[in-house]
């Protein structure tokens, strides 16, 4: 699902909220998977994982060090193990021994999509995550978002490259003032499309939840 | 109006100004006990100083409760409301705080002759005023709301452990006093008794009404602030229309 | 409980890479022990024995703030303070893990400077070292449970290096009337009284307490 707005509608902090990293003011947050439900926030946080603009890594530590690390944070089992399959499955598996602080930009990407997925989490949360890269490396995170939607996860993306956005989602949610405005189609995001959506939720000057 | 910017209602405007009469009163019966009061024979006029440095101390005490009191309420219910209530109990606090330190050494230097010493109670309060700094200061280079007010709210639990600890430290370990021990009934001259007694009223009430306005203030504030902020004029601007 | 190892673990291996937070204390240490031998008269030992643990304190207090001012420093650098309050676990086990690690350091820089400032001064330091060792951990679990909470917040606020020692400083008096007393005493004495331990024990184990609880507000955006 790709979440879209501009600037200040509450994209970030939408995701934030989800992930537990900030408290709502009002109103409130339920996860389901399966029909079962998380007992308690703390719990909560182990379903979703998240990747912002910046990446979480502690650039002293190594690749995989900083898997190991989530790991152990996250509660996960045997953190050695999956960091290292996850390192495969980003491809790191040759740096899994160099200091993150090493990386360039896209390689450091990479590293924090799989911090983020390292508990096995249902739901992934990704904000901004195409910024900043080229368009190999683009390609390649799109890629590997289809695959993890295919392994069955719930994808949450915010994101203003609305090219991206009509690759990968299945449905769009657009955001403005704090509020959603639209649910559409994931095909049909385009930009004349989303400045249509803009002016006429301004103009009704009162959004539809 | 949102629910956020609530919390001060009518019953407490009407206190508020019910209290507000009511200081009126006790000032005036306050100032005329003081005054005519008799004159201490081994310390003179200065002793009279006591008669409002002693009452303060329930506004500087009673000050930090409130804002503790009000931040973990705060943490706990995440009503903003609380939290202006600790800042107004801190502003309040910290006034009659600072008017204690500032009288007690006017009461020493008058009567032993020395401005300071590191008595237990003189001792605390300085410490409750910087605590009180501490937090006002947290409070400005704060940045964001609710940051600022959780912030604020952890570190008023802390202050509110810190208080009692010290006492309990400083009178264990040692406190050289010149502070007048025990302002019991019997101790006192004739006379003496009221000023102290009106005066404990009188600086109650006002505390109460300080408070009391100053978190009407803040919640008039809050409300403005949250009417000016409009989404949809700011989206507009983001977009460009 | 592993939440806490490992951020234990994790501090620790990125101090032994990079080792900026205990050199810059001890360094620092060092210096204050200079200025405190050049700015105090020449007096002979007795007189600074007296004075010996105020002073040995306030030097610890000072390292302190520099270490703890850069305790932060790193989890801000890529906002990994964010992927720690992810933790499913309960969140006071992230202060525990982060405190536990201050002690430490803060404990190493204390050695090395009490030694430092048992040369300068020439006092005996190493007869009693095995209370004073406990005293200086007393003081420094104090030190290290609050100063981690506040530089938490500290970190997130304007004027970081200017806050931390304001919140702070009013924070440690408890603390320091126990450690400076009790140092005295097993300098004189060969050994720290039980009103001094005790002390010590209920002041720390209030702090802790508040920091396990008020830390899960902290790490909230």
């Amino acid at each position: 699902m790709a979440v879209l707005g501009p600037n200040g509608a509450g994209k970030s902090t939408l995701l934030r909220i989800l992930a537990g990293l900030a408290r709502p003011t009002a109103g409130s947050i339920s996860i389901r998977r399966g029909g079962r439900e998380p007992d308690g926030r703390g719990r909560a946080r182990a379903w979703v994982g998240f990747a912002g603009h910046t990446t979480f890594l502690y650039p002293e530590l190594t690749a995989r060090e900083n898997l190991v690390f989530q790991g152990r944070v996250q509660g996960v089992v045997d953190p050695g193990l999956r960091a290292d399959q996850l390192l495969e499955e980003e491809g790191l598996t040759a740096v899994a021994d160099r200091r993150a602080g090493s990386f360039s930009r896209g390689m450091a990407q990479r590293l924090s999509i799989a911090r983020a997925l390292v508990q096995d989490p249902p739901l992934l949360l990704l904000d901004e995550p195409f910024t900043g890269l080229d368009r190999r490396a683009g390609d390649r995170l799109s890629e590997r978002l289809q695959r993890l939607r295919s392994e069955g996860r719930t994808i949450l993306l915010v994101t203003h490259d609305l090219l991206r956005a009509s690759e990968i989602a299945d449905t769009a949610l657009v955001l403005l003032a704090g509020r959603i405005v639209q649910q559409a189609e994931g095909s049909s995001i385009e930009r004349a499309a989303l400045e249509t959506t803009y002016a006429e939720a301004l103009e009704s000057e009162v959004p539809t939840e | 109006m949102t629910a956020e910017t609530n919390g001060f209602g009518p019953v407490a405007t009407r206190t508020r100004t019910a209290s507000g009469a009511l200081l009126g009163v006790l000032l005036i019966a306050y100032a005329y006990t003081v005054v005519t009061a008799p004159i201490d024979a081994t310390q003179g006029v200065i002793q009279k100083i006591l008669y409002v440095h002693v009452p303060l101390a329930y506004g500087a005490y009673l000050g930090f409760v409130v804002t503790a009191l009000g931040g973990a309420l705060y943490l706990w219910k995440a009503d903003e409301k609380w939290d202006r209530l600790a800042v107004s109990g801190a502003e309040v606090g910290v006034i009659f705080c600072t008017l204690m330190l500032v009288t007690g050494p006017i009461w020493a230097r008058g009567t032993w002759g020395k401005w300071w010493s590191w008595d237990p109670r003189l001792t605390v309060t300085l410490l409750l005023w910087f605590v009180y700094l501490a937090y006002l200061l947290l409070r400005n280079f704060s940045e964001g709301g609710s940051r600022t007010a959780r912030f604020a709210g952890v570190y008023g639990l802390v202050g509110a452990a810190l208080i009692p600890l010290n006492y309990f430290v400083i009178e264990i370990f040692g406190g050289r006093g010149m502070h007048p021990e025990n302002l019991e009934r019997g101790s006192l001259g004739e006379g003496m008794g009221m000023p102290f007694v009106i005066g404990n009223l009188t600086l109650f009430v006002a505390f109460a009404y300080l408070l009391l306005l100053r978190w009407e203030v803040e919640t008039l504030r809050a409300r403005n602030l949250a009417e000016s902020v409009d989404p949809v004029a700011l989206a507009r601007e983001e977009i460009g229309t | 409980m592993r939440v806490l190892a490992a951020i234990l673990w994790k501090d620790l291996v990125t101090e032994w890479r990079s080792r900026d937070r205990v050199v810059a204390m001890l360094v620092f240490s060092l210096l204050v022990v200079m200025v405190f031998h050049f700015a105090l008269p020449d007096g002979t030992g007795r007189e600074i024995a007296t004075h010996a643990p105020g002073l040995l304190w306030v030097a610890f207090v000072f390292a302190a703030l520099i270490g703890l001012n850069r305790a932060f420093a790193m989890e801000l650098e890529n906002d990994a303070l964010a992927g720690l309050a992810l933790t499913p676990m309960d969140r006071g086990w992230v202060f525990m893990g982060k405190a536990l690690s201050n002690v430490l350091l803060i404990g190493i820089a204390q050695g090395l400077t009490a030694a430092a400032f048992a040369l300068v001064f020439d006092i005996d330091l190493l007869s009693s070292a095995g209370s004073l060792a406990l005293v200086f951990l007393l003081g420094t679990l104090g030190i290290s449970s609050v100063g981690t909470l506040f530089s938490a917040m500290a970190a997130r606020t304007r004027f970081r290096e200017v806050l931390l020692p304001i919140l702070l400083l009013p924070a440690l008096f408890p603390v320091l009337a126990g450690a400076v007393e009790g140092t005295m005493e097993a300098i004189r004495d060969g050994g720290a009284s039980f009103a001094s331990i005790q002390l010590l024990l209920v002041v720390d184990g209030i702090y802790w307490i508040i920091c396990f609880i008020g830390f899960d507000f902290v790490l909230d955006e």
